[in-house]
């Protein structure tokens, strides 16, 4: 059964009309790790920001739990939204908040906006919050200023903002393009790991193929906004590999 | 060789154009500097009354004595002058914020009316100098600090508004694709996407303008909207000369004060 039933997406951008995304459809199920791999500008990024219609799609359906995402008023997508987990290639953390308050934001969805305003959160997210530190291993770091952090740490603590919304998608954006090799496949190690222990499927976008195939069950291949492969990591061969990247491998 | 020195020709010509119309320029500004010196120097003043230089000196010199006298009476308006300044300024961070709101291009409700209306409000408060607003107030609500502190609220707002208007308008906007991911609202986005941003700059600003504010609320009472510039007024309208030296002495060591205590906010607020 999908949890994410993505069809016939294309995306335009306002200013100059270009076509970025081109009837794309996948799915993601359960338990699935999916990374969408692809050369620069294939529109790999778009696509992420389409699901939480962070980017507008143009046309297509994006269905997740049955219900199309495309179509929903503003008041609906809000509450859709919070459900949705997304880690980002430059962290988007709030530099000059604490770590607590950064993790904390992460439920802004749930809380109303009045006690929000004066960052009162429930005791139960704080709670949570700690567990959460704990987990991703920053429990030393919980009143440090986020900028104080070291690239790393930083993305944990993003990956720890998105499991507040305890999410039922996780969606991540080039998580690794900001860090070293070895960070990064801690982080995509974390992220594994968190989705398996959360049971939540992860949709990720990725240019490092070494890393797609390492941590991924099933790979999408994008290029020129165009979907050209879509299955489980085993079946993307050396020509496959070289149909996605076509310009670059040659 | 023939071409070259047509170059040669075509540049030296062009450089001789530039110089004479260079020179054509400063001739113009001298005139009009000296037009301008004789309306206003040679024609509007009264040189007969000023009479010797003599008389001027003596004139200027009157005002080299301190009365000392006068010291008990100072302390009420100096306080007076310190607090208009404090609550001006906080008058006028306050009714910034609708001005911000409308002024600052990426949160606006409107950007064909809110904003340039909101544009319009800052350059408002900052082209009308303090005594006009002040007068205005004066007439509106009567003598007194009420009217100064009015006047230098709506003289605040302009340079606050603006600044933080234009931090806001620079913001990361990474933070705020977050905040949004999550499910923020509006409300949301500004307190947790925006403002940690933003807060550093406007806090200086606000001390900044408070300094300045000391200044001006120091001369609000020729005008007779309170504080030290009512009791500069009547020592000079009593002809005490060195009471006047005295309160300018006073308005110096306020401002010195008000400056160096700025200085140690500011660097702990940024």
């Amino acid at each position: 059964m999908a949890i994410l039933d993505v069809s016939d997406l294309s995306v335009r951008y306002a200013g100059t009309g270009r076509e970025v995304l081109r009837g794309v459809s996948f799915s993601v199920d359960a338990h699935e790790f999916v990374a969408i791999i692809g050369p620069s500008g294939a529109g790999k990024s778009t696509l992420i920001r389409c699901i939480n219609r962070l980017v507008e799609p143009r046309g297509g359906r994006i269905v997740l739990y049955g219900e199309d995402v495309a179509q929903m008023p503003r008041s609906k997508l809000r509450e859709t939204r919070r459900t949705i987990g997304m880690i980002f290639q430059e962290f988007n953390l709030v530099n000059r908040m604490s770590v607590m308050d950064n993790v904390l934001s992460g439920r802004l969805g749930y809380v109303g906006t009045l006690p929000s305003v004066f960052k009162l959160f429930p005791k139960a997210d704080i709670r949570r919050a700690l567990e959460i530190l704990d987990r991703v291993g920053l429990s030393d770091h919980v009143d440090k200023r986020a900028d104080r952090l070291s690239g790393g740490q930083r993305q944990r603590v993003g990956i720890a903002r998105a499991l507040m919304q305890d999410p039922k998608l996780l969606l991540v954006d080039e998580p690794t393009s900001s860090l070293d090799p070895k960070i990064s496949r801690e982080v995509m190690g974390l992220i594994r790991g968190i989705a398996r222990e959360f049971d939540v499927p992860v949709l990720c976008n990725i240019h490092d193929v070494q890393l797609a195939t390492e941590f991924a069950t099933k790979i999408i291949g994008l290029q020129d906004g165009i979907k050209i492969f879509e299955g489980p990591t085993a079946a993307l061969d050396r020509q496959k590999l070289d149909e996605i990247y076509a310009m670059e491998v040659l | 060789m023939n071409a070259l020195a047509l170059r040669v020709e075509a540049v030296a010509a062009g450089r001789a154009r530039r110089r004479r119309r260079g020179l054509a320029f400063a001739g113009l500004v001298a005139l009009l500097a000296i037009v301008s010196a004789h309306t206003v120097l040679v024609v509007d003043t009264d040189w007969a009354r000023m009479g010797s230089l003599g008389a001027v000196m003596k004139s200027v010199a009157r005002f080299l004595a301190v009365d000392f006298s006068l010291i008990p009476q100072l302390w009420e308006p100096v306080l007076e002058t310190f607090m208009m300044a404090c609550i001006g300024t906080l008058v006028g961070a306050i009714l910034c914020i609708p001005v911000i709101w409308l002024g600052a291009l990426n949160v606006t409700p409107s950007r064909w009316i809110g904003y340039p209306f909101g544009r319009f409000l800052m350059t408002m408060s900052r082209s009308i100098h303090e005594i006009v607003w002040a007068l205005i107030f004066v007439s509106a609500v009567g003598l007194g600090s009420l009217a100064g502190i009015l006047a230098l609220a709506m003289r605040s707002i302009g340079f606050i508004a603006k600044i933080t208007a234009e931090a806001i308008e620079n913001v990361d906007p990474k933070p705020i694709e977050a905040i949004k991911a999550v499910g923020g609202s509006k409300l949301q986005v500004l307190r947790y996407g925006i403002m940690p941003q933003v807060l550093p700059v406007v806090l200086g600003t606000i001390i900044f303008e408070w300094d300045i504010n000391i200044r001006r609320s120091a001369i609000m009472g020729l005008v007779g909207a309170g504080g030290l510039g009512l009791t500069f007024h009547r020592q000079m309208v009593m002809f005490n000369w060195p009471g006047v030296t005295t309160v300018i002495l006073a308005i110096l060591v306020l401002i010195v004060i008000g400056e160096i205590a700025s200085h140690y906010v500011r660097k702990a607020v940024t």
